[in-house]
């Protein structure tokens, strides 16, 4: 399904380091994520897991090969275009979550809005509604300090839906949080999903994190090992 | 270009989050405008000061002073002879010798050190309306005055124990003379090098009862109106040069003083200001460094905001935006302050006998404004060269 094609990574490398150590993190990867797919990227620590998704992002250009993005190459596109591209199309989860300490839950909301100069007015109506809508409709004016490690995970989704980009990207989103938290993060990313129909890539080496994709995908040396999911077995690469 | 509010914005609050730190660097920005603007304030005024003399005493004067210098002891001793001949230059009006010697004034049992001055009364009228020598009390020396004397306001009130008043007797290295006037507190005299508050002023008559063997120390040539000033002055000195050899002599006129004044209180302020500048220079590395640390500190945030979407140019603007707020905002206090400080050390010198002024113009102001926030922004380009160009993965994952 070409058309519905979100994600196409082409014999994508990653090398890190110059002359005699060099660390393939990612060695000659093809990898396919269509539109509206729920994917899990999983491999133990060292595997590659956040190269890729750093190269997916397009926080980092590969070393070689080619990453397009909803039919779109990135990898010629200078550093301005790649920022401007990847605020509107991505949205950020982290395991730490990476709120801005001084501002309150709707500020941290607005940021990407201002960032990407979402009209003023629009803003605050904006960042209300996703606040209400992942239920922090009454925390909007805390700062992080005040807010539990759910709660703040649950600020950073809202942030990540600001641009209403069609891919979520969210690295161990639960690392951090106690397990009654985790399931509702995950409650909420399984909605995004499937109600709201958008791109779901979640990296993470948590087995039960991992199971909720309709995909998983195993890496191990920078390479893509086995493909699990759903029924639709994808081909083992190498 | 359209203004980007949201990056002004977001530069204010985080220069407030910053709080001390801020504080602490626009302090260093503010001392260092506020030295620059008060010197430079305070320098003029010193030019207005100075003009203004000269303004008194008139265009048309010039200056005969016995060595090249006017400072130390001369060997040169001019006669009546070399006065007339000098009066008979074409174009010159008058030539009046000042002669000067150090006396010994008796008062009320007490003795003091002073200067003597005196001048031909035939024709100090010179000094006439220059302002040079009014008297607060009593009346000026008359012609031939041999028994009358003028003495300096300082004399008069502060020199000896028992303040002088009118009509007192003083005595002038064993003389007796009347004291007929008390001289005005005089702004204090820049170039002509004469404190008049010190000095004491009798005719020439009474001038040859105290000293002996006299000769002028200065001579005051004055020019009729509408005769070329340098001209005079320069066959002046061609007489003296040939009499006396080269450059034995000084023959300046009140404009080419005055010049010479200027271009070294020009100078001295711009080594002053020139010093202040350093304290600038030191603020601006101030600012570097605040700018420096913000950016260590930030750097999460700044892998944030390019993750988010941010482009390089943008974290480049923030920095060096908040940069330039640093100097505009320490410019602006800095200059008030430096107004403020200048226009102080006007009140207390004018109440101490210096014709100080503050001069406030628009080219200061301009300029200090201008300056502070070039340094600012010259400061603030390298941190923010260095924050625009972090790697975005880097950044989001320093701890």
């Amino acid at each position: 399904m070409k058309s519905g094609e979100m994600v196409r990574l082409h014999k994508v490398s990653k090398i890190y380091g110059i002359d005699e150590v060099q660390i393939n993190a990612l060695d000659n990867v093809d990898l396919s994520i269509h539109s509206n797919e729920y994917v899990s990227i999983m491999g133990p620590s060292g595997s590659g897991k956040t190269t890729l998704l750093d190269v997916i992002t397009t926080m980092m250009k590969p070393t070689s090969g080619e990453v397009f993005i909803e039919g779109v190459p990135t990898t010629k596109m200078s550093n301005t275009e790649l920022a401007t591209f990847r605020g509107k199309k991505i949205g950020f989860i982290f395991q730490t979550f990476n709120l801005l300490p001084k501002l309150t839950a709707i500020e941290n909301v607005i940021t990407p809005m201002w960032i990407n100069s979402v009209p003023r007015e629009e803003r605050e109506e904006k960042a209300k509604s996703l606040l209400e809508e992942v239920g922090l409709g009454d925390r909007m004016h805390n700062r992080p300090n005040q807010l539990s490690g759910g709660q703040k995970q649950r600020v950073a989704i809202a942030r990540a839906l600001a641009m209403d980009p069609n891919i979520i990207v969210a690295d161990e989103p639960t690392g951090n949080l106690d397990s009654k938290s985790g399931l509702h993060v995950m409650e909420i990313l399984r909605h995004l999903h499937e109600d709201e129909r958008r791109t779901v890539i979640v990296v993470t080496h948590d087995e039960s994190i991992g199971k909720q994709a309709e995909r998983r995908i195993f890496i191990k040396d920078g390479k893509i090992v086995g493909s699990k999911g759903d029924g639709k077995k994808v081909s083992q690469l190498d | 270009m359209q203004i980007d509010f949201d990056i002004l914005e977001n530069s204010i609050r985080n220069l407030r989050r910053a709080g001390t730190r801020t504080l602490l660097t626009l302090i260093g920005v503010i001392i260092g405008i506020a030295a620059i603007v008060s010197l430079l304030s305070i320098g003029q005024g010193l030019n207005v000061a100075v003009e203004k003399q000269f303004e008194n005493l008139g265009t048309n004067t010039i200056f005969v002073i016995p060595g090249a210098s006017s400072m130390g002891y001369s060997p040169v001793k001019l006669t009546d002879n070399d006065i007339s001949r000098i009066e008979a230059i074409r174009g010159v009006e008058s030539a009046v010798p000042v002669y000067v010697s150090a006396a010994i004034m008796e008062y009320n049992g007490q003795k003091i050190n002073v200067q003597v001055h005196s001048a031909d009364g035939e024709k100090a009228s010179i000094f006439e309306n220059t302002g040079f020598l009014d008297v607060s009390e009593g009346r000026t020396l008359t012609k031939n005055d041999s028994s009358g004397i003028m003495i300096g306001d300082k004399i008069a009130k502060t020199y000896f124990d028992k303040e002088i008043n009118i009509r007192k007797i003083v005595s002038i290295n064993g003389e007796p003379f009347t004291v007929v006037g008390i001289m005005k507190p005089q702004a204090q005299s820049f170039g002509g090098g004469l404190d008049t508050g010190t000095a004491v002023f009798m005719s020439l008559e009474a001038f040859n009862k105290i000293a002996s063997n006299i000769f002028p120390s200065v001579i005051f040539v004055k020019v009729d109106s509408g005769s070329d000033v340098s001209y005079a002055a320069d066959e002046i000195k061609d007489m003296l040069d040939k009499k006396y050899g080269d450059d034995s002599i000084m023959v300046s006129s009140s404009e080419d003083l005055l010049d010479q004044v200027n271009v070294m209180l020009g100078l001295i302020t711009l080594v002053v200001a020139g010093i202040g500048g350093i304290s600038l220079i030191v603020g601006g590395i101030g600012i570097m460094n605040s700018m420096i640390t913000a950016v260590l500190e930030r750097t999460k945030e700044i892998g944030l905001m390019k993750a988010l979407g941010a482009a390089n140019q943008r974290i480049l603007v923030m920095f060096i935006l908040e940069a330039g707020f640093i100097g505009m905002i320490g410019g602006v206090i800095g200059m008030l302050l430096g107004y403020g400080l200048s226009l102080l050390i006007s009140i207390i010198g004018t109440e101490s006998g210096f014709a100080l002024t503050a001069v406030i113009n628009p080219e200061i102001t301009l300029g200090a404004l201008a300056f502070s926030m070039i340094i600012g922004i010259a400061s603030g380009l390298l941190p923010a060269i260095r924050a625009a160009n972090l790697d975005p993965v880097v950044a989001l994952r320093y701890e």
